[in-house]
């Protein structure tokens, strides 16, 4: 079976690293996901730290209702990511 | 004992009066510098009861240990005073070579009271103080002031300053150094209460380090990682990089906090605004992170700040990006706090629309009516200026009806651009922080952007997360350190102990900081007991606890007045506080806080 097309939108640095405000990936978790975005945005690679966890410079959310930090969580199609730099202060 | 000269400067501006008060090593080693500092001063020099605005009201400019050392960020200054808009302690940074100068004028810390009897400046050259007249400078924006006092003393002088909003006494007057500002509480309001157009500083005096060549190895280390990932969205996009991502999260207030999301946000946009009108990126002194962006507007070039954009534009309903630049600007140089001059706009707008206010033209999305209405708040104009210029809760409280419902503040102080109902962590560290709503000395939106609470239902677990970036916050305000350096130290107090051990030559550990950092809170708590703090003032306006916040799809964000209360009562229980909300004596006895208004102690 395919992976479910997710879209991963970019906030803050994330955006400036990818050039772009979104992306539109196949992949079944969170981190298959970030893995596709640096595929796609070689900028973005240092979203992973080489442990495979997210670098603590990001925060990644679904559509904005919880944080995800177990890059494992399931994805499924239609859901949005967005990839967010981790200091919202100012 | 390296970083301190141990003594501060006591000017009575009355009479030109100065005297030095030796500071001891118990006193700079338990309360460090900076915001700690100052709040013992304002204990110790500003009296019971006494209006903000009187003559014998205390104004302490704070230094700290690290100013003059390589340290990267560390050329700040604190001011501290009894805040004209909440009547509670109220203390603000602001940056730059005034601190340099400052502290090369030979005192820790400067304590102003009483009033000139005519417009003046006071000047203090290594340690000499004077005052001189300032008939010529009274009226002036402050940028012009500024420029006015560069010539007049040169290069090796530096100044902090008022415009016409202090000189008037609106409540969210600022002092200007440079470009920055000490900008929240109306302390510009304090200084222009004593007809103090400025304070001017030079010296030569250097404080020697303990250890210089551990200071210079730290400094090196320490700039290093201020060029890596932990600054970059300062360094490269600025704060005003927060709206898109506020406005996704329904979390940036739009239209006095009637909504979470602004539909022309695009259009006013970090991102839009960097690639169509900035123009240059700009350094405090000694600092390597370079966050200041500057725009071009119509009227000329600003600093502007997320906070700035989001006040004076969604929190009014203005999507015109031009506007905001100059209105910033404008703010800026007559003196007005940005956040607090958007919110009471905003306020006035809302209650215009209700019909509770009768102002033609005064409307959300309103550029011209924003723009007219910053000059007639600064000088007081009679009617509508004279009213926004005493902030939201004086003026709802004149306008009557339900405005106290909406007017968006507490304590007194306009709430930052932080939406609590969609950031529910921040909602307990606005309600119960000392100054009033406070999104620099509560970090609590750090625990509402990560796993570690649910943003939109706050909990009691919540409390210990909001102490955490409380204690954090006291410790970078009283070393002090830019608070944008946060994210690069992997134990804040650890690291700390070993910078301001080769600075001082003091013994410290990171359990002692820690326990300093809790000192420097509850010693803020003690003084705001001491001016009638009662545990009713911890709490937000009605609108956020009785109005759900829209988040689209027939979905709203709640926070009920029961969730509140929970949430304040496990802040409290954290703090070890009893369940009023009152410092015990043990707990006063346990910080080494006998010192301090011991009638406060329950």
């Amino acid at each position: 079976m395919n992976p479910p097309t997710i879209t991963v939108e970019f906030y803050g640095i994330p955006r400036a690293r990818a050039g772009r405000k979104d992306l539109v990936v196949s992949a079944a978790t969170a981190g298959a996901a970030l893995l596709a975005v640096a595929s796609e945005c070689p900028e973005l690679a240092n979203a992973l730290e080489p442990d495979g966890t997210l670098t603590p410079h990001y925060r990644l959310s679904m559509d904005g209702e919880f944080f995800v930090t177990d890059l494992a969580h399931v994805l499924h199609s239609g859901d949005r990511l967005l990839l967010l730099s981790a200091d919202a202060g100012g | 004992m390296g970083g301190y000269h141990g003594h501060y400067l006591r000017i009575d501006v009355s009479t030109g009066a100065a005297e030095w008060v030796k500071l001891p090593e118990s006193v700079l080693r338990r309360f460090l510098g900076g915001v700690g500092l100052g709040t013992w001063l304002l204990h110790r020099e500003g009296p019971h009861g006494a209006d903000p605005l009187a003559p014998e009201a205390a104004l302490v400019f704070c230094f700290s240990p690290l100013v003059g050392t390589p340290l990267t960020t560390s050329a700040k200054f604190a001011v501290v005073a009894k805040s004209p808009l909440t009547f509670r302690l109220n203390d603000a940074l602001s940056s730059s070579h005034f601190a340099l100068a400052g502290k090369r004028a030979g005192a820790d810390a400067l304590v102003i009271v009483g009033a000139c009897a005519a417009p003046s400046i006071v000047v203090i050259e290594d340690g000499i103080v004077r005052l001189e007249p300032a008939g010529d400078l009274w009226g002036q924006l402050s940028d012009e002031a500024t420029h006015r006092l560069g010539e007049r003393f040169g290069r090796d002088h530096h100044a902090a300053v008022i415009g016409p909003a202090g000189e008037r006494c609106v409540r969210f007057a600022t002092i200007s150094s440079g470009n920055r500002h000490a900008g929240r509480g109306g302390l510009g309001a304090v200084m222009g209460s004593k007809r103090l157009k400025a304070v001017v500083v030079a010296g030569t005096q250097r404080v020697p380090v303990a250890d210089p060549a551990r200071v210079v190895a730290a400094a090196r280390d320490l700039s290093q990682r201020s060029f890596g990932p932990a600054t970059a969205k300062y360094r490269e996009l600025g704060t005003v990089a927060n709206l898109l991502t506020f406005n996704r999260l329904h979390a940036l207030p739009t239209r006095n906090f009637q909504q979470g999301q602004f539909a022309e946000a695009d259009a006013l946009s970090g991102e839009s605004l960097n690639e169509a009108r900035r123009v240059a990126r700009n350094s405090c002194a000694a600092c390597t992170i370079g966050c200041e962006h500057i725009y071009a507007s119509t009227d000329g070039n600003v600093r502007l700040e997320y906070e700035s954009l989001f006040a004076l534009g969604p929190l009014c309903g203005i999507g015109d990006r031009d506007i905001v630049l100059r209105a910033a600007r404008l703010c800026d140089q007559l003196g007005l706090d940005t956040i607090s001059t958007g919110a009471t706009i905003a306020f006035a707008m809302e209650c215009a629309e209700r019909g509770l206010l009768d102002a033609d033209g005064l409307r959300f999305g309103n550029g011209d009516m924003l723009l007219a209405l910053l000059p007639q708040i600064a000088n007081r104009q009679a009617g509508l200026g004279d009213l926004l210029a005493e902030g939201t809760r004086r003026a709802a409280e004149r306008i009557g009806g339900d405005a106290a419902d909406f007017a968006p503040h507490v304590k007194g102080l306009e709430l930052p651009g932080y939406e609590p109902r969609a950031l529910q962590t921040m909602a307990l560290g606005f309600a119960v922080g000392p100054r009033g709503a406070d999104h620099n000395r509560s970090g609590a939106y750090e625990a509402d952007f990560s796993n570690q609470a649910d943003r939109l239902h706050g909990s009691a677990e919540s409390a210990a997360l909001a102490v955490d970036t409380e204690d954090r916050a006291a410790l970078m305000d009283s070393l002090i350190l830019c608070k944008f350096l946060r994210g690069v130290f992997a134990d804040l107090f650890a690291e700390a102990a070993a910078l301001l051990q080769g600075v001082t030559g003091w013994e410290l550990t990171a359990d002692e900081l820690r326990t300093t950092a809790q000192r420097i809170v509850n010693a803020k708590k003690l003084y705001n007991l001491r001016e009638g703090w009662s545990a009713a003032e911890d709490t937000l306006p009605r609108r956020f606890l009785s109005e759900g916040l829209p988040l689209g799809a027939a979905k709203e964000a709640t926070l009920p007045r029961e969730r509140l209360q929970s949430m304040i009562a496990a802040y409290y229980a954290v703090r070890g506080w009893d369940a009023d909300g009152r410092v015990p004596a043990t707990l006063v006895e346990q910080l080494h806080l006998n010192d301090l208004s011991p009638t406060a102690m329950s």
